[in-house]
């Protein structure tokens, strides 16, 4: 798969006796082992392979390793949805269908991931076009397009940004460079290519059937050309490593050749990686294209980057620095287009690749820790090398510079960088200064006079996915359920430690029967509710007999049912996150869910009571019709919860009122029970989250010393009761609070409590 | 991976004043390519809105319709498959099987939309496929009590069709799915 146009394989780059002229600048790389092999070498210098004294089989080894991980990750990420359906479990319709607003869910990632290559192709087009022979064929295309994507998809904090593609073009063009010089070298020693299986060569003579089939003579002929396989260590070392990297039957067989072909898109993207993620080092690629602040400066990396040119070129060159502020020529007008392509825009591909060799070459680990460095983003040699070249490229225009007196033709010099320029002055002169930057990048002072016109309010709203902007409606989802989500996790978080959830299961096994039956509709609401039950389920397990548990259970489910109640609007998608995860996992998971919500379910409805039937009207939710119809199945098992669901009752009633008493009497007025229930929830629905929390401890604490009779299983319950208490109040609180659903889910709400009020109050 | 949706018997402004919110929050503008529409829509807002959410529409009359100009019936090819559209109110006795068929082989396609009868249905016959959206406000008709909000989303791939069914029960969104095979038919 050459290209119509011949890549020209190294030809730009310093003849390797032009290093020594540098001697004393860089004695230690006078020997590059793969001087010629641009694409090996920069791996080795990226750090994907490992260093140049290493083996050929650690060679092999490490790259079959990186194509592994790319092919995997290949495999998983770019499936298009809809095709892999057949094999897949259960998956919650509610969630997955096209039309769902839920951004995790599977559609919306599809659609996700086709704006990013709309994006992505946007520019790919505009890419390279004077090497349009190579970049633009539509397998380079294709090629180019899969490694942004998947590096995008994998990092979605960064998103996609205009500019990475420029920084990866020319990784596959050296990848191809050497490929192009493999089919040289292939070309010249073709005899050392010998298919070199087991060692045994093979050769086409060797066939017996051969003789059968062609004259003697010609048999002699073909003897007479086959020729004799040289050793390979008679070759000059280069084009020896040369040609054992490509041999297919080295360590790690075909996917360890180091110059293949067929994995020059699993290398680019390995490179790619490193480029961006810096390795551990301090110049990560990606912080250009980030717009959140970083934690340290409170500037967008960009930004850090470009007044640390400015601080370097204030030392360097003093009166060009106040020429270019007094015009009002910010650094990151040009300095971003520098930094975030590696001058990729300002030099022909083939100085770029000079350029690139040296700014590989020097290594990337972080100079100093991170704190005591001003300008983390430049803190390593490699680093301090990208700020000198910047501003040794400042330097070269300076006299254009000083010359004009307005901005405009200033920035238009800096961002058109003349075509012929003495490459290896420049570079020169950047060394020179890297002493200089890095000095002024641990330095400590303010810059002298240099505002920041672009302030750091840029701060970016934090959404996940920095690349595309969400659209609407899933902004609205995330907000709205980011909402019920946070305040379910402070909830959570403060509640009392871990109770073993044995009572749960109990009667999880109980009511397992019971909920085979419902409809897949109704099956997809019980799912609904799952989650939010597990959670509260949680929090008050405990050790507990079988009547505390029906007690709690039943008052558990009360709340729960309010709960459910509440957040169908509006945690219907949330729970069926949750519960999507839950599905994924196994079918007894899944089980057990519908088992957990069942008994929920239908422990409210012996909450609601003797009841039989129909149950409640037509205008309450499905939970409670549901329950309804599971009644009959669960009467038994419930038996005991009447009594002692007054007693709960009474008993945090009286507490409520800050009375302490002695043994909550069974009979205790019902009448007061429910309207004080409902008062209670109020005013707790009014305090809020805190202080119901202090009082419910207070409560708890208060219930502990005075309830001795009842024993410590009672307290128990109570304890869970407020906890549950506590978790309720706060879905009213998330129902109140959300803009939307707010009339639905408080009628709802006021329907739940009316209708248990009005149970109570029967009994 | 084209996304059709199959949506009809609105009668808004007459017997329902608006799409219900959550139907409306889900359609939105960007991820569907195709609206069908089997008619009663009645007003020329609604067609606004529905071109506003993909501007490939296709509109048969129903005999509420307040726009005299759309067709009885229309064909239309998306992909492998030949869809026909029809309000439903022409083919006596209204909602039957056999006579839905009858249509179907006159306009010879593989998928009929139809609607009027204001029930979901989705019944799959040796000829082919016929789907009828229902009402997608929950309009009352005179023909089925109890009228529940649904409409459909067709996602045609290749020879395949995967028919979502959104229905609106009891306030709660629910969706349900049919797969459809096409076999393909030996062309000459």
């Amino acid at each position: 798969m050459s290209p119509a146009a011949p890549i020209e394989p190294n030809k730009k780059t310093l003849p390797e006796s032009s290093s020594s002229a540098w001697g004393e600048l860089s004695p230690e790389r006078s020997y590059r082992r793969f001087g010629d092999l641009r694409g090996v070498q920069w791996r080795i210098d990226l750090g994907i392979l490992p260093s140049s004294s290493s083996s050929i089989d650690d060679f092999r080894r490490v790259t079959a390793n990186c194509r592994r991980s790319y092919a995997a990750l290949r495999r998983r990420l770019l499936i298009s949805p809809p095709i892999s359906r057949d094999e897949r479990h259960f998956r919650d319709l509610v969630m997955d269908n096209p039309l769902s607003q839920n951004p995790d869910s599977m559609w919306g990632q599809f659609f996700h991931k086709a704006e990013l290559e709309r994006t992505v192709d946007q520019d790919l087009s505009r890419l390279y076009p004077e090497h349009g022979s190579y970049f633009q064929t539509p397998e380079r295309q294709g090629v180019l397009r899969r490694i942004l994507l998947l590096w995008c998809i994998r990092h979605p904090n960064y998103g996609y940004r205009q500019g990475m593609h420029e920084l990866l073009a020319p990784l596959l063009y050296v990848l191809q460079a050497d490929l192009e010089r493999l089919s040289e070298v292939r070309k010249l020693y073709k005899d050392y290519f010998t298919d070199n299986f087991d060692g045994l060569s093979l050769n086409v003579t060797d066939l017996s059937y051969n003789s059968d089939l062609e004259k003697d003579e010609d048999n002699m002929g073909i003897q007479k050309d086959m020729v004799k396989v040289h050793h390979l260590n008679e070759l000059d070392p280069k084009i020896q490593t040369i040609i054992s990297f490509s041999d297919a039957y080295g360590a790690e067989g075909e996917l360890g050749i180091v110059l293949s072909e067929k994995f020059i898109e699993h290398d680019a993207y390995s490179m790619f990686d490193v480029l961006m993620n810096g390795d551990e080092g301090a110049v990560a690629m990606a912080n250009f294209f980030s717009q959140f602040p970083s934690p340290e400066n409170g500037l967008p990396p960009v930004l850090e980057a470009s007044s640390a040119l400015y601080r370097l070129l204030s030392t360097v060159d003093f009166s060009l620095y106040t020429h270019l502020v007094e015009l009002g020529v910010e650094p990151q007008y040009f300095a971003l287009r520098w930094l975030r392509v590696l001058f990729g825009r300002e030099f022909a591909l083939a100085d770029l690749l000079v350029i690139w060799d040296e700014i590989f070459a020097l290594d990337n680990t972080k100079l100093k820790k991170e704190k005591e460095v001003k300008f983390n983003v430049f803190n390593s040699l490699r680093g301090a090398f990208i700020s000198a070249l910047a501003v040794s490229m400042i330097l070269y225009l300076r006299s254009s510079l000083l010359a004009t007196e307005n901005a405009t033709s200033c920035l238009q010099r800096l961002l058109s960088f003349p075509e012929d320029v003495n490459l290896r002055k420049l570079l020169t002169k950047a060394k020179s200064l890297m002493n200089l930057a890095t000095d002024a990048l641990n330095s400590v002072l303010e810059p002298r006079g240099h505002r920041h016109s672009l302030s750091s309010d840029q701060a970016a709203h934090a959404s996940p996915r920095g690349g595309v902007r969400e659209n609407y409606w899933e902004e609205q989802w995330r907000v709205m359920n980011k909402e019920a989500e946070d305040r379910k996790q402070v909830g959570i978080s403060r509640q009392v430690r871990n109770r073993i959830r044995g009572w749960s299961e109990k009667v999880k096994a109980r009511l397992a029967k019971v909920t085979r039956s419902t409809s897949p509709f109704r099956r997809n609401l019980v799912d609904d509710q799952t989650a939010h039950l597990e959670e509260n389920k949680k929090l008050v397990s405990g050790n507990c007999s079988s009547e505390q548990n029906s007690n709690s259970n039943s008052n558990n489910n009360n709340n729960n049912n309010n709960n459910n109640n509440n957040n169908n609007n509006n945690n219907n998608n949330n729970n069926n996150n949750n519960n999507n995860n839950n599905n994924n996992n196994n079918n007894s998971n899944n089980n057990s869910n519908i088992n957990e919500t069942g008994s929920s379910v239908e422990s409210s409805s012996s909450v609601i009571g003797p009841e039989p039937g129909p149950g409640p009207g037509p205008t309450v939710s499905p939970s409670t019709s549901i329950s309804s119809g599971l009644y009959r199945s669960t009467e038994d098992v419930f038996s005991p919860v009447p009594t002692s669901n007054t007693t709960q009752y009474s008993s945090f009633n009286e507490v409520k009122n800050d009375i302490i008493t002695k043994r909550p009497v069974a009979d205790l007025g019902d009448e007061q029970s429910s309207p004080g229930k409902f008062q209670w929830l109020w005013r707790f629905a009014k305090t809020g989250p805190e202080g119901s929390l202090d009082k419910s401890e207070a409560a708890t604490s208060s219930v502990n010393e005075s309830d001795q009779k009842n024993g410590l299983p009672e307290a128990v319950d109570r304890n869970k009761f407020k906890i549950l208490a506590q978790s309720m109040l706060e879905n009213i609180e998330v129902v109140i609070e959300s803009a939307e659903n707010l009339s639905e889910n408080a009628l709802e709400a006021l329907k739940e409590l009316r209708k248990i009020k009005n149970l109570l109050s029967e009994r | 991976m084209v996304l059709v949706l199959a949506i009809g018997d609105l009668h808004i402004p007459h017997r329902a004043p608006d799409l219900p919110a959550k139907f409306k929050s889900m359609l939105v503008p960007g991820k569907i390519q195709h609206i069908i529409c089997t008619g009663n829509l009645c007003i020329k807002e609604i067609h606004d809105y529905l071109k506003s959410l993909c501007p490939s529409l296709h509109i048969t009359r129903g005999e509420y319709d307040e726009d005299s100009r759309y067709p009885e019936t229309k064909t239309i090819t998306i992909g492998q498959f030949k869809i026909g559209l029809c309000h439903g109110h022409q083919v006596v006795p209204w909602g039957d099987l056999d006579s839905l068929a009858m249509l179907q082989r006159q306009l010879d396609v593989d998928i009929l939309v139809t609607g009027h009868t204001h029930q979901f249905k989705a019944y799959k016959h040796e000829a082919g496929v016929v789907i009828n959206p229902g009402s997608a406000t929950g309009a009352y008709s005179s023909i089925t009590y109890d009228v529940n909000p649904s409409f459909v989303l067709m996602d045609i791939d290749g020879l395949r069709v995967v028919v979502y069914v959104y229905e609106l029960i009891d306030g709660e969104v629910k969706v349900d799915k049919i797969d459809f095979k096409k076999t393909p038919t030996a062309t000459i």
